[in-house]
């Protein structure tokens, strides 16, 4: 099977790839690469170039930053079908600002984060669709965020001398 | 040999004055330890009747917000005075009992229960608010799947002798709640005050039974009317009235209206309305250990949702501020017991509003919360 | 004169209020920093012969001279030999438990309160969502849909906890997924050692298709969590009515007499602490009520 064949059978099981239109799914195909991660590979570091957004379809990545003295301190772990590295797509990009991880053995559809911007700015319907999707996935990271934040299992002493 | 008693049930009796220690003297040869209102540190309080000398016979009280004052005018009236802070609650659901001692043995406890019996008590002049917050307690206590041993004994025990109020105060409201200021029926006798004799209407068959022997004579058409009149001018002197309307929607739709933040800056939660009111049950237990570790004892004890304490759980008070709890109070006292109990939690007595400290007066609050929710 | 029921009469006086039943604490299992599990048995044979529960019930338990603290049992309501109650050490009381050792007695009152609505799961998935200190009072209902697997269909466990050796009872998880449970496990935060996930109890609702109408959804852990995970389910068109919460309160006497418990017109003692979303709906959002 044809690389883009392969990568276009793999979006298609997406479950949110399925609202697209042929044509969306093949722009997006075009730029997107499959990848292969081993248990314990990096994908990559804070401060990194700001280059592709990710796709999990099938493992698990987690997302961690560096807290002298605690060491990794992993926040949160993207499973299949979720989206990380989104923040390349936004209008300012910047470095990473977390890195990621395999846990386990894991495929990735990684999209090119720079071109996405571009087929966006040029097909606004892809564009919304993209965006709207995005949203959905920053909404959905911030109330865990803030959930974590809470530290709902915390003892009532920690609790009360806050 | 004495004739028999021809008074049955729910009809009415005079008593001549002069003659009611002869009915007290009865009561207490009957075993049981006769209460009542007496004036005691410029309030009254519910203590030990040894004869009718003990009532506060010639005063009258001044309620208002926050206010409570005693009057002697030098009157006839044994019962004309509204009574204090106490209520008939501390003698059925007393504030301190102790429920049982555990004294350590080889490791294991052995438990010793309380078995002391209880008083009977015969109560003197419970007010119509009184005795419907006694029936609201008895759906507290006295339930089909729980009853409060200790308050059903004392409650099945207790004689009660209702008294009709011919002389509301300030702070009354019972005519808006429905439970008085006369008393139909509930009671083992019904008095009603005139000049110069009581009329009891018999309330039940021990009631009869107590009165059987006694120099009572059939109450004369010219007394009844008589004492009808006082009643129907009572309701007029009532000082406060609360409108009813649809209450436990009111409070529980409402809970989130910003009234209730009001009351946050005049509240001291002190508790003194959950204390003084008559229906109010909470309680709590408390545990005490002998300082060898040897014994140890639980007693239950008044609680109040206005203390920090009530609604304390792991992690912290899941009612921090004093409106939640100000609106706990009343949401229940006027929402959610309806629910519960299927009445009302108040009675319209008017002592929340006569003993709090700040004269808050729930009949405004509720008024001042049905004007926001109407705009 | 009391209406209707009771008459005038002299009832003998034994006062049974709040008076508790001992038991031996037979072993003590540490499930986590700070919390055991205590696994006691009735000293009175005739107690222990008619003990029974269900899922989702509590005890009081008893230590004299320190007090009574609500704990959810966290045994099999099938195999009442040995009662479990799984303690976080958080109180004066619970941090007296947290001292005694096997062979020490203590207080019982109970069982109390409402149950996990087994009847009405049968025929249908079940998806129990819960975090911390909440995962013992569902263990009977994973216990219950063990021994009588047939009777559900499918079965997801959602837990959570502050990290990963915060987690308890992980050592059943396998034996759980062999019963075909699917177990989801997430830590709110983990270092590098940890393979699972990571993130709050909510969040795992994306991990699975759910079929809504036929799904009831059991939650029970800090009271901020089962907010989200209400609204995770109601989101995927849960019925109300097929939503179950547990809710914490100050229990004090288990009979709905104290007040302290309240929650509206209910006592989370006797009317909860399970209860179907829609009863539990109108006061839900209310803060500090």
């Amino acid at each position: 099977m044809q690389e883009l064949d392969k990568v276009k059978l793999e979006l298609g099981k997406i479950p949110w790839f399925q609202e697209l239109q042929i044509k969306h799914l093949d722009m997006i195909a075009g730029i997107t690469q499959l990848k292969q991660a081993h248990a314990g590979e990096t994908l990559f570091r804070e401060s990194d170039k700001e280059d592709f957004i990710y796709i999990v379809l099938e493992g698990r990545v987690a997302l961690d930053m560096f807290v002298p003295p605690r060491g990794k301190v992993r926040f949160y772990t993207a499973e299949r079908w979720e989206v990380f590295g989104w923040s390349s797509v936004t209008p300012s990009v910047r470095q990473r600002t977390a890195g990621a991880t395999a846990v386990t053995e894991t495929f990735l559809a990684a999209v090119e984060a720079a071109k996405l911007r571009e087929l966006c700015d040029q097909d606004h319907t892809l564009g919304y669709l993209v965006m709207r999707r995005l949203a959905n996935v920053v909404a959905s990271r911030l109330l865990i965020t803030r959930l974590q934040l809470l530290d709902m299992f915390s003892s009532p002493e920690e609790n009360n001398a806050k | 040999m004495q004739n028999e008693f021809i008074f049955g049930v729910n009809s009415t009796v005079a008593l001549q004055k002069k003659d009611f220690d002869l009915l007290l003297k009865k009561l207490q040869e009957l075993g049981y330890e006769v209460v009542g209102p007496r004036v005691d540190e410029q309030t009254l309080r519910y203590g030990q009747i040894n004869t009718m000398n003990d009532l506060p016979k010639g005063y009258i009280s001044k309620q208002e917000a926050g206010r409570f004052q005693l009057i002697h005018t030098g009157h006839s009236r044994y019962f004309d005075v509204i009574p204090g802070a106490q209520s008939w609650k501390q003698f059925l659901f007393p504030s301190r009992v102790e429920l049982f001692e555990l004294n350590k043995n080889a490791g294991r406890w052995d438990i010793n229960r309380t078995e002391s019996h209880s008083p009977a008590y015969a109560f003197i002049g419970v007010r119509g608010c009184e005795l419907a917050a006694i029936q609201i307690q008895d759906k507290a206590f006295i339930r089909e799947d729980f009853t409060d041993p200790f308050y059903q004994e004392r409650r099945e025990r207790a004689f009660l002798i209702a008294v009709n109020c011919s002389n509301p105060a300030g702070t009354c409201f019972c005519a808006s709640m429905g439970t008085g200021p006369r008393v139909e029926s509930g009671a083992d006798l019904i008095l009603t005050e005139l000049d110069n004799v009581f009329l009891l209407k018999i309330g039940s068959e021990l009631g009869r039974n107590v009165l059987n022997g006694l120099p009572v004579e059939s109450a004369s058409a010219f007394l009844l009317q008589a004492a009808e009149r006082e009643l129907e001018q009572a309701s007029k002197k009532m000082g406060r009235t609360l409108d009813t309307e649809d209450l436990p929607e009111l409070l529980l739709e409402n809970l989130d209206a910003a009234h209730w933040q009001k009351i946050n800056s005049r509240c001291l939660s002190c508790a003194n309305c959950t204390q003084v009111c008559p229906t109010c049950f909470c309680w709590d237990t408390v545990d005490t250990m002998s300082l060898n570790g040897t014994e140890t004892k639980r007693e239950r004890v008044w609680d109040s949702c206005f203390n920090p304490g009530y609604s304390y759980q792991a992690g912290g008070n899941t009612r921090p501020t004093i409106h939640s709890r100000y609106r706990q109070w009343l949401s229940h006292k006027f929402g959610t017991w309806k629910v519960q109990y299927g009445t009302l939690g108040c009675t319209g007595c008017g002592r929340c509003i006569t003993w709090c400290p700040a004269g808050i007066d729930i009949t405004e609050e509720i008024a001042a919360l049905r004007k926001e929710v109407k705009k | 004169m009391i209406e209707q029921t009771l008459k005038h009469s002299t009832t003998s006086h034994t006062s049974g209020l709040l008076e508790p039943v001992w038991a031996e604490i037979v072993s003590i299992t540490p499930e986590a920093e700070g919390i055991s599990t205590f696994w006691i048995r009735f000293t009175d044979p005739a107690v222990a012969a008619t003990y029974s529960f269900q899922p989702g019930q509590f005890n009081m338990v008893y230590i004299p001279g320190y007090g009574e603290a609500a704990i959810s049992i966290s045994s099999s309501s099938e195999d009442s030999a040995l009662i479990g109650h799984t303690i976080r050490f958080v109180g004066n009381v619970t941090r007296a438990i947290s001292r005694l050792k096997v062979g020490d007695v203590i207080g019982i009152r109970g069982p109390f309160g409402s149950a996990w609505p087994i009847r009405e799961m049968e025929g249908h998935d079940v998806i129990i969502a819960c975090g911390g200190v909440g995962l013992p009072p569902l263990r009977p209902v994973i216990y219950y849909i063990m021994n009588h697997r047939e009777k559900f269909g499918k079965v997801y466990l959602l837990y959570g906890a502050r990290t990963p050796s915060d987690l308890i009872f992980p050592k059943e998880y396998a034996s759980w997924e062999e019963a075909n449970i699917q177990v989801h496990v997430t830590v709110d935060r983990a270092d590098e050692d940890w393979q699972g996930q990571v993130g709050v109890v909510p969040m795992l609702f994306y991990r699975f298709r759910m079929d809504a109408p036929n799904s009831l959804v059991l939650t029970c852990g800090p009271e901020i969590m089962i907010r989200f995970v209400v609204y995770e389910g109601l989101a995927r068109r849960v019925q109300p009515e097929n939503i179950y919460v547990s809710l914490e309160r100050n229990m004090k006497c288990g009979q709905g007499s104290c007040g302290h418990c309240q929650l509206g017109p209910y006592f989370i003692c006797k009317d909860g602490p399970v209860f179907r979303f829609d009863a539990l709906q109108p006061y839900f959002n209310v803060e500090e009520f």
